[in-house]
């Protein structure tokens, strides 16, 4: 019998699938899904590809790109770790007590999810601002204003970015035994030492993950952060001014750059937290 | 109150739709109790409550003579253990037993953390991580760990609901050792009747928050106080029947058309009675005449089902009523049954047990006078 006509070969992409897995299944999830990742791959690829060497050379010159990026940089860490004193806690009570309008918290704080970055921005502004009922006492008394400042910045940061600690925090906090709490006690731990010596640590990754999460999104974010904080400018600011005023090969150069760095800082923080890279994001 | 000694007084509390209603029950040094009943009967919660989880409505709670009514769980110096053991996965065998040492509130001296693991025979397993233990490893490093703390009582929710029938056997038997010789009074809740009759002492039956009956395991298996109790400690037969005459200890009782005559020295009350027969089907002797001679009731019966449970039969007999009898194989192959034999079923009278129905004889004088109208 000739190798062709075994009739239990396989084709060549099903070579390594144990026998009883659905080729054909499986086929078409690889044709879908490797669209999507071309979709994904495909315009990073070309952005990385257009700006020649001499203009990435200039933008890497350009002391005002790096300030934008630092600031970006900064920013996005000092609003991941407001969204974890803030937003783990809160975390903790959806995932461990009953109140009345817990579905209405939890629903409040997905709402940024769903609000238009731009409408989030006016809306922290009419709150936050010269005139605003917290912005101008914030101003009077501590003199910390938002308009035009870092604390603008986190702010828009914040808003768009802490249901991502929240909702995985949570989904953490959930995961862990409760039993293993009570047991906690009985061995002589009070509440806050089991709180910080048994939740916490078994939540550690999903906490871990939504501040990752959370730091990303807010290094991207634009639409808030223009409204409320337009100077000092943030990379994607920056940006975009490039964009409108000097033309598309100085802006793809600039965002080659801020590319290059959050996707390096993003792995970096991963291996820290997590000990392996982009592979594992949420995986136990 | 005696040193040692764990006492539950009038503990009531509501829980939503669901109440704890007044146990009142004491465990004695080194005694063990289980609390048995279905789900849903308050089992763990009572457990939780003696562990300082809930706050109680009324009665209180002692502890190694020391009233903890009020007491958080960390402060009552118990020791918890749940079915899957409740390591904490992410310390090592060592740190999870270390976790209960740190803490200075704990009044006897305290056991270094080597000696513990050697005792237990668990030394070799410090460094490792609760994932990589067998079910019998992991059992033991949840006893050192709650041993570590010195307790005044250890409680078990489930502890074998998880494991194969082997490995609950053998685990059940590392159990009883060790809580034996460490002299330490537990409570074990379990729905299963073999861990209750294998490892307590004494068991407790609850139902919808309150206690059915509580005693030592063998009188609570042998006479359940009503049928609940029956079918829960697995009564096989719990046949309705009416009392047809008396005679010294031994009652006549009917049922269906047969009259079964029976040991009943609990059963007080008068003629016409209604009682409920218990009987285990494994106390069900078959002979192939269908008359008695010497002790014991001997019913007409007719084999209606044989059905081969391995080492086992299981069988159903007709007398009138259906009688469910459990005998060995071997037996059952020399005897030459088959489906549909006249045959004779044998009742020793203290095989079975009497229930009476209704209200119970409260009133001693009342129950003999009924007793005397026979």
């Amino acid at each position: 019998m000739t190798a062709a006509a075994d009739p239990g070969a396989k084709p060549r992409w099903a070579r390594h699938l144990p026998p009883s897995h659905p080729h054909g299944v499986f086929l078409v999830c690889w044709l879908l899904g490797g669209l999507l990742g071309a979709f994904i791959v495909v315009p990073l690829l070309a952005l990385a590809a257009t700006p020649s060497a001499a203009s990435l050379a200039a933008a890497a010159r350009t002391a005002d790109l790096w300030q934008a990026l630092r600031l970006s940089l900064e920013a996005a860490l000092l609003t991941a770790i407001v969204a974890g004193l803030l937003g783990v806690p809160l975390a903790y009570l959806l995932a461990r007590s009953d109140f009345r309008g817990k579905s209405l918290v939890a629903a409040i704080v997905d709402l940024p999810l769903a609000v238009p970055h731009t409408v989030a921005g006016i809306a922290l502004l009419l709150v936050l601002g010269r005139d605003g009922i917290v912005g101008a006492p914030a101003a009077a008394i501590f003199g910390l204003r938002f308009w035009g400042t870092l604390a603008g910045i986190v702010a828009a940061m914040l808003f768009v970015s802490v249901p991502y600690t929240v909702n995985a925090a949570r989904i953490g906090f959930e995961g862990v035994d409760p039993r293993l709490e009570k047991i906690a006690r009985t061995l002589g731990l009070g509440p806050w030492h089991t709180c910080l010596r048994i939740t916490l640590p078994l939540a550690r990754r999903s906490i871990l993950t939504g501040l990752t999460l959370t730091y990303a999104r807010s290094i991207s974010e634009f639409g808030a952060v223009m409204i409320l904080a337009y100077y000092p400018m943030t990379a994607p600011v920056r940006i975009y001014t490039l964009f409108v005023g000097s033309g598309l090969d100085e802006a793809a150069a600039a965002s080659v750059m801020l590319l290059a760095v959050s996707l390096a800082l993003f792995i970096l923080f991963r291996r820290l937290a997590f000990g392996n890279g982009i592979g594992a994001m949420g995986s136990r | 109150m005696t040193a040692g000694i764990v006492a539950v007084e009038n503990l009531s509390l509501r829980l939503g739709a669901f109440a704890l209603k007044q146990l009142d029950f004491a465990v004695a040094p080194g005694e063990i109790l289980a609390i048995l009943g279905p789900n849903g009967a308050g089992k763990s919660v009572t457990l939780e409550t003696i562990a300082g989880f809930h706050r109680l409505d009324r009665g209180r709670i002692a502890i190694g003579g020391r009233e903890v009514t009020r007491l958080p769980p960390e402060r009552r110096n118990i020791g918890l253990l749940f079915q899957d053991f409740g390591l904490f996965p992410h310390l090592t065998v060592a740190a999870n037993i270390g976790v209960g040492l740190r803490r200075p509130r704990r009044r006897l001296p305290r056991r270094s953390l080597a000696e513990l693991l050697a005792d237990l025979g668990i030394a070799h397993l410090a460094r490792r991580h609760p994932a990589a233990l067998s079910p019998g490893e992991k059992q033991r490093v949840a006893l050192a760990r709650a041993l570590a703390t010195e307790p005044d009582l250890f409680l078990f929710d489930e502890p074998f609901s998880a494991l194969d029938a082997q490995t609950r056997e053998r685990l059940r038997g590392d159990l009883e050792k060790f809580l034996r010789s460490a002299g330490v009074p537990a409570i074990f809740v379990t729905h299963d009747h073999d861990d209750a009759l294998a490892l307590a002492d004494r068991i407790m039956i609850l139902r919808d928050g309150a206690i059915v009956q509580s005693g030592p395991a063998a009188t609570v298996f042998a006479a359940p106080a009503d049928r609940f109790v029956a079918e829960f400690v697995g009564f096989d037969n719990i046949l309705p029947g009416r009392i047809a005459g008396r005679s010294g200890d031994v009652l006549t009782v009917a049922v269906a058309d047969q009259l079964i005559d029976v040991a009943a020295a609990n059963v007080a009350d008068g003629c016409a009675r209604a009682v409920w027969l218990c009987i285990r089907a494994e106390d069900i002797d078959l002979h192939p005449s269908r008359h008695a001679h010497g002790a014991g009731a001997r019913l007409a019966a007719r084999v209606v089902v044989l059905r081969d449970a391995g080492m086992l039969t299981r069988i159903v007999l007709d007398c009138g009523f259906p009688l469910q009898v459990c005998a060995m194989a071997r037996h059952v192959r020399e005897m030459g049954l088959t489906i549909g034999a006249e045959i004779g079923a044998g009742l020793m009278p203290g095989a079975v047990h009497v229930i009476p129905i209704g209200e119970p004889a409260t009133d001693p004088v009342a129950a003999f006078n009924d007793a005397s109208e026979c």
